[in-house]
């Protein structure tokens, strides 16, 4: 396979690739790296932050205010703590192209939670059903203690019924809007209510609250729970497509090519394998065509990980993570809504692009990142005055220069340029990095990931 | 050639979208046709208690509901005989004597939805309360005036939905001079002299070059134009008075921003409401006093319009913790000189007549404020912007 073309799939399924990889697996066919890559994420390594806390807790300690909101600011901490842990995975992926895949899901079915054990159970949920079967994985998600909190599933009762969910379901998880009725939408909610789960989180059928009459829904009549449900709208051939559509957007192109989505539409229909459909993308001849390589523009969390994939580095301080990641605009575990991040070029402005920009010299050359610190909504202000206008930060790291200077020294400053450029280049830039390479290998490899093209993967 | 080649590449080019920058620059000439009106929006964010911002203090209602969080006739400053504002609105009742407050109760629309991110997205995009929108009303107002960065800016950090539109983006600034020079280190400067001249696609990379050279330009401009002596030292010592400080120094040093956005936070009262409300309440009465008094000094009063908002009101009943709990129809202060309707615009909200979850019911839909704002003050076509026609109301 070409060297080109493994390196795009590299940055699709993971994070970008060493040189000395990319030299082994270059010799191989693309059948061959494709069953390494998926064999290579076969395991499922759960994700877990010490939750030890939690030993011994019973459903009195919540009755309890002050003990409950101690309990939920350790608990809001923990949260944090995870979404560090995830970065730190992600960069340090032991099962790469699932951790890829998490990310798609995360982004897919959205939630969140400030329950630090079901937003733990609701992340590795994901991390499992990554590449298994959309049906299931759809009725898990319905049962998920986080979800039935986030979209006030829990809420919808045979007396009183909220729709958040059944809504949502369709418009987003498999639909897509505008393929469903409000009918269908309320029929939908009825055949979810009851949904519950105890305090560790494990879904419960609150019999009495289920409404057990008969509901018409796609046109079919039956007292379905939410299982059916989920079934009907599977056999609608659009949910495929809908997901494929997500699926092509996130891995191949922003701008949807029909026929290739409908390709996928027909794989995935037969039986609604992940599995199969990412293989299918992946081996078809149009992953690999000009207009999709080094075409997308890379989220926060892929331009930190691609970085560290070239320039190995970590935080001094783990909590700066969180505020890189929302200078950025991208705080995992901290969705911005149920229809998650917007992606491509939503994640760029001007001042997310210059942030962007700079990243590089911030996180390798110990440069200062200036911001205020606003808090958000649910912080309560006790003190505005205490609260100073203006904070200067120094992200601090270690870098490990010598992992890059053996990775690359083999390479010229002139070769370096294809490694961590995958796009076009302006050719105005491509002159000024010409006129440049006299310069120590380490600055021109910044200088390079300084660059809007740095931004394409 | 062969013409099947040649039709293939010129069918290539013009799908590139070239556009060279000296036509760029003839476009915004072109955009110099709408009017030179500003529109500077307010979130008080957290959902802040109208109720107990607007009082009605004859109301029995309004006492049975809220037994340890209500404020008595004589806690509040009295603009009817029914009704008073919160003691803390001192300097905004100055502001109220002089006509340059109106306000209007019962601001929401059908189905709320009580979570702040999205309230704050249904507020921010003008959607109907199942719709997800990509892009704000201000961004499509930008769009529609195909306005440059500079036309509207957030003092903040990041930039919201409500600044971002299909194809133009408004600008987040707190410090013009560290924008300004980020990108004026000598990399970047030869990184953008480099392309200065080059066409740029509409593809991706097209973009994240147009986004810098804007990012540069609109920091320049800002940096440059903005004479730090153009605002009073008056402004409140906070985040939220910095922020007005910095509207006003942008107003009266004539940047041609049309529409500001600011934001103070920490509305969300749950629990003892009254200190925290009153706190709040009085950083944004005064920022506002001084933030007019300085328009007014500069001869800008006549063109700024002030609206805030807040992205839901709260519960009636207070609940067992001294707070509120989310609620729903809220009321919006617009402060100007020129106002055709000043006081209460309308009726204070029905204690009587509330919705299932106990909260207020909407009366004016807030996108009617919007429209009005559209097409009054700033002259567009609300309708192109809004995607809906919304009738208008009468206070501009």
């Amino acid at each position: 396979m070409k060297s080109a073309h493994v390196q795009h799939l590299f940055n699709r399924v993971g994070f970008g690739i060493s040189p000395k990889e990319l030299e082994r697996l270059s010799k191989k066919s693309k059948r061959k790296i494709i069953d390494e890559i998926f064999h290579s994420s076969i395991k499922t390594t759960p994700l877990k932050v010490d939750l030890s806390f939690l030993k011994g807790l019973k459903p009195a300690d919540f009755k309890n205010k002050e003990r409950r909101k101690e309990l939920q600011k350790i608990s809001r901490k923990k949260v944090d703590d995870f979404s560090i842990a995830w970065v730190d995975r992600i960069l340090n992926p032991t099962e790469m192209f699932r951790e890829k895949m998490t990310l798609f899901w995360t982004n897919h079915f959205v939630c969140e939670s400030r329950n630090i054990l079901y937003a733990q159970n609701y992340n590795n949920m994901l991390r499992t059903n990554a590449f298994g079967n959309f049906a299931n994985f759809t009725k898990i998600v319905s049962k998920e203690a986080a979800m039935l909190a986030y979209l006030n599933n829990k809420q919808n009762k045979k007396k009183s019924s909220n729709e958040n969910f059944a809504r949502e379901l369709m418009e987003l998880f498999t639909l897509g809007q505008g393929n469903y009725t409000e009918t269908d939408i309320k029929e939908a909610a009825r055949a979810f209510t009851g949904y519950n789960h105890n305090f560790r989180g494990e879904f419960v059928m609150r019999r009495k609250h289920h409404d057990e009459g008969e509901k018409t829904f796609f046109g079919k009549k039956g007292n379905f729970n939410g299982d059916d449900i989920v079934h009907i709208i599977l056999a609608q051939k659009q949910c495929a497509r809908h997901i494929s559509e997500k699926i092509y957007s996130y891995f191949v192109n922003e701008n949807i090519n029909k026929n290739h989505v409908e390709e996928m539409t027909t794989v995935f229909f037969k039986d609604y394998n992940i599995e199969k459909l990412m293989r299918f993308v992946l081996l078809s001849d149009w992953f690999y065509t000009t207009e999709n390589i080094g075409t997308k523009i890379k989220s926060p969390v892929e331009l930190l990980a691609g970085i560290h994939t070239i320039i190995p580095y970590s935080f001094e301080k783990p909590k700066q993570v969180l505020l890189v990641q929302r200078l950025l605009g991208q705080t995992l575990m901290r969705p911005p809504n149920v229809a998650g991040w917007q992606t491509g070029r939503n994640w760029i402005d001007s001042n997310t692009l210059v942030r962007r920009l700079r990243l590089p010299s911030i996180l390798l050359n110990n440069a200062e990142i200036t911001y205020s610190d606003t808090g958000d909504e649910e912080t309560m202000v006790t003190d505005l005055k205490s609260k100073r206008l203006k904070r200067k930060a120094f992200i601090k790291t270690k870098v490990a220069w010598v992992s890059f200077e053996k990775n690359y020294k083999e390479y010229s400053n002139k070769e370096l340029i294809p490694f961590v450029l995958t796009s076009e280049i302006n050719s105005g830039t491509q002159q000024l990095l010409l006129k440049n390479l006299s310069i120590p290998m380490k600055d021109f490899c910044v200088q390079l990931m300084s660059l809007p093209e740095y931004q394409l993967c | 050639m062969k013409r099947r080649d040649f039709l293939k590449q010129t069918t290539f080019a013009s799908s590139m979208f070239f556009v060279p920058q000296f036509l760029k620059a003839f476009e915004q000439i072109a955009t110099e046709k709408f009017g030179n009106k500003k529109i500077v929006i307010i979130q008080l964010k957290g959902g802040n208690d109208g109720l107990n911002t607007v009082v009605p203090f004859r109301n029995d209602i309004y006492y049975q509901q809220r037994k340890n969080i209500a404020l008595k006739e004589n806690e509040t400053l009295k603009i009817s005989d029914e009704v008073g504002l919160h003691k803390s609105l001192q300097a905004l009742h100055n502001l109220y004597e002089k006509g340059f407050v109106s306000i209007i109760n019962n601001v929401g629309y059908p189905n709320p939805n009580l979570s702040h991110f999205r309230a704050t997205d249904i507020w921010q995009t003008a959607s109907d309360s199942h719709q997800f929108l990509q892009n704000g009303w201000v961004g499509r107002y930008l769009d529609f005036t195909k306005g440059t960065p500079t036309k509207a800016i957030e003092v903040d950090e990041s930039l919201s939905l409500l600044l971002k539109g299909k194809t133009q983006n408004g600008l987040a600034v707190t410090d013009s001079k560290t924008l300004y020079n980020s990108l004026r280190e000598p990399f970047y400067r030869n990184v953008i002299n480099a392309n200065a001249d080059a066409h740029l696609s509409e593809h991706n990379l097209g973009y994240l070059y147009t986004t810098m050279i804007d990012a540069k330009s609109s920091a320049k401009y800002i940096f440059e134009k903005t004479k730090i002596k153009a605002a009073s030292n008056n402004y409140p010592k906070n985040l939220f008075g910095k922020q007005l400080k910095t509207i006003s120094q942008f107003i009266n040093s004539g940047l041609d921003t049309q529409v500001f956005y600011a934001g103070l936070t920490g509305f969300d009262t749950h629990a003892n409401q009254p200190n925290t409300q009153a706190r709040l309440l009085k950083t944004y009465a005064e920022s506002m006093e001084v933030f007019v008094d300085d328009l007014q000094k500069n001869n800008n009063f006549d063109d700024v319009l002030i609206l805030t908002f807040s992205e839901f009101g709260r519960r009636v009943q207070q609940n067992e913790s001294q707070g509120t709990d989310h609620g729903a129809a809220n009321n919006v202060f617009l402060i100007g000189k020129n106002l055709k309707k000043q006081g209460l615009y309308n009726d204070v909200p029905n204690l009587a007549n509330l919705d299932a979850n106990g909260n207020l019911q909407y009366e004016v839909d807030f996108r009617e404020v919007y429209a009005t704002i559209l097409d009054k003050w700033l002259q567009v076509d609300d309708k192109a912007i809004l995607n809906n026609n919304f009738s208008k109301l009468k206070f501009v």
